[in-house]
């Protein structure tokens, strides 16, 4: 293993072990679990519903929990420590993306499997998850970096839950009102809009625009992030 | 090695330090003493969050202002508030960092050398200050950089941890390290360190704490018999100057004075109070009431003395009674003369 990999992997096994102590964060892996077991049972099938618990697993594990985990970093003044630490910049991202990361996909399959959900071409459908969580990944980045404490993180994170968590409905009333169009284009509803077309039987040569998109959000709040915390580290 | 050339900060229009130069080398340690606001300002400067306005810093050759990868990767920094990952038991946060920097030494070893043995399957977030402290010091050891900075490092910390922090301070001076302490406390920085300097708006000024030390323990000793035998009890107040007031003190109430900058402060019970006197002056005033010359800038009062401590083989500190537990330095030389006057020897 080379010394990059084993720093990661340092990073890495201290939040897995920080993460399973910190109930405040952990016990929010069961909001989407309860909701997706709650649906399955109650027999819902339509795909809105499916992609909502998505969307709000997404939300509420993959961004919330990797911006409480940053933002704890910078209140208990340890986030200095590891940007002096030889661990260079994607070493102590991605690091520090691994755990809410592995959490999610777990969430995630859990989900799918509690609601019952069996997608036609599932390696699609898996694509544009590995995806997406990167991007929420970045989203709870970048909040974590903004702001100050877990606290504030956590308020924060709020109006991006229900942005992200509910937007996808807004696509419906575009007929009415035409500037709701923009959400079509944003990754929570590109990901539903996959979803049907996979349903409606889509193979990749369908499936890669909303890939595409989903995929270019991504390397935008990727960018966006690294930019952050190069500032963050010379302004601390 | 950490070398400071005609080094300079000035914040909106006022002077944070002048221009000043300084050069640690291997195997040496040196304090700056200064206010909190300078010493806060150095902080940051050095450990890249602020930058000069002019001068530079190099640690082992690698400029701050031009190589900053490879300056850092020279230096240790430890912060008066350093965080820990608090949900994490000690022996975890040290397998951490000894993965983190790819140590070679055992987490054993560590915990060993900062004696927090017995609380290695203990959560962070259940130790005390001092033992947080400790914890702070092994990565210090972990980290193994040729220069290291700390910013005020037994600040409040039990008798146990400064003795601790002592030990690891000369352990990691005899493996060849460079140790710059920022401290605002005279007290600690003459214990940790060699050379002591006091960083101001003036300047930096060299305090010869050694040299001076040789010269005049030679002539105390006869000059306190003099007085000892010439000056039977006698009355005597001792006057401190406040804004325009006048202060008369009992010598008994005198708890230790302390000379900076050849300004003598008289402490009584916590409080500081400039006297007008020398130092020198004031041993000769204060020795028949059982005052005593523990160190070239400090005269205690033997009656408020409750425990001599023993750090290293050569290096000593006097606790005074009281809640706080005030310490003071007492030099090599002091030690022996201490011991014969308690017939000790």
């Amino acid at each position: 293993m080379n010394q990059s990999i084993k720093r990661t992997m340092a990073i890495f096994q201290k939040d897995y072990k920080d993460f399973t102590k910190n109930l405040y964060v952990s016990s929010m892996i069961f909001l989407p679990l309860f909701l997706a077991a709650f649906y399955g049972r109650m027999g819902v099938q339509s795909l809105d519903m499916v992609f909502m618990v998505f969307n709000l697993t997404l939300t509420v594990i993959a961004a919330f929990t990797q911006s409480a985990l940053i933002a704890e970093e910078k209140e208990k003044n340890t986030l200095r420590g590891l940007m002096l630490s030889p661990a260079g910049t994607g070493e102590i991202l991605i690091g520090k993306s691994l755990v809410s990361f592995l959490i999610s996909a777990i969430v995630l399959i859990f989900s799918a499997f509690l609601i019952g959900y069996q997608p036609e071409n599932a390696l699609l459908i898996v694509a544009a998850l590995f995806v997406s969580i990167l991007f929420y990944l970045g989203i709870g980045t970048l909040l974590g970096l903004i702001t100050r404490s877990v606290m504030e993180a956590s308020v924060a994170i709020l109006p991006v839950l229900l942005f992200f968590s509910f937007s996808s409905f807004a696509v419906q009333l575009s007929d009415e009102y035409p500037i709701l169009k923009v959400a079509e284009y944003l990754p929570n509803s590109q990901l539903v809009d996959l979803g049907y077309a996979v349903q409606n039987g889509a193979g990749f040569g369908d499936g890669w625009a909303a890939l595409l998109i989903i995929t270019a959000w991504t390397i935008g709040v990727s960018a966006l992030v690294v930019a952050v915390y190069q500032k963050k580290m010379v302004d601390k | 090695m950490i070398k400071i050339i005609n080094a300079e900060k000035s914040s909106s229009d006022s002077v944070v330090f002048p221009p000043f130069s300084m050069e640690i080398k291997v195997r040496e340690t040196a304090a700056i003493h200064s206010s909190l606001n300078v010493r806060s300002v150095l902080m940051d400067i050095f450990s890249g969050g602020m930058s000069l306005s002019s001068g530079s810093i190099e640690i082992s050759g690698n400029k701050l202002a031009s190589d900053f990868k490879n300056y850092n990767g020279k230096l240790s920094v430890m912060f008066l508030e350093e965080g820990l990952y608090e949900r994490l038991t000690v022996k975890e946060q040290i397998t951490f960092w000894k993965k983190l920097h790819l140590s070679s030494r055992t987490s054993d070893e560590i915990l060993r050398l900062v004696q927090l043995e017995h609380l290695k399957k203990k959560r962070i977030s259940s130790l005390t200050f001092s033992e947080k402290r400790r914890v702070h010091f092994a990565r210090l050891l972990l980290e193994n950089k040729p220069v290291l900075i700390l910013e005020e490092p037994d600040q409040n910390v039990d008798l146990e941890t400064r003795r601790v922090i002592k030990k690891v301070t000369e352990a990691l001076k005899e493996e060849g390290k460079s140790i710059l302490l920022l401290t605002g406390n005279m007290e600690s920085a003459l214990f940790m360190t060699e050379h002591v300097h006091r960083l101001d708006e003036k300047g930096l000024h060299r305090l010869d704490v050694e040299l001076e030390e040789d010269e005049s323990s030679g002539e105390e000793i006869p000059e306190r018999e003099d007085h000892g035998v010439s000056q039977p009890v006698q009355i005597e107040k001792i006057p401190a100057k406040i804004n325009e007031k006048i202060i008369l003190f009992n010598p008994p109430e005198i708890d230790f004075v302390e000379s900076s900058e050849g300004q003598s402060n008289l402490s009584v019970q916590g409080e500081v109070y400039p006297c007008t006197f020398t130092l020198n002056d004031l041993e000769k005033r204060l020795v028949p009431f059982g005052f005593f010359r523990c160190h070239r800038s400090y005269i205690v009062n033997l009656q408020k003395v409750r425990e001599v401590v023993t750090w290293t083989r050569n290096s000593y500190s006097l606790v005074l009674e009281g809640t706080d537990r005030t310490t003071i330095p007492l030099s090599k030389l002091k030690m022996a003369e201490l011991k014969e006057m308690l017939g000790l020897k």
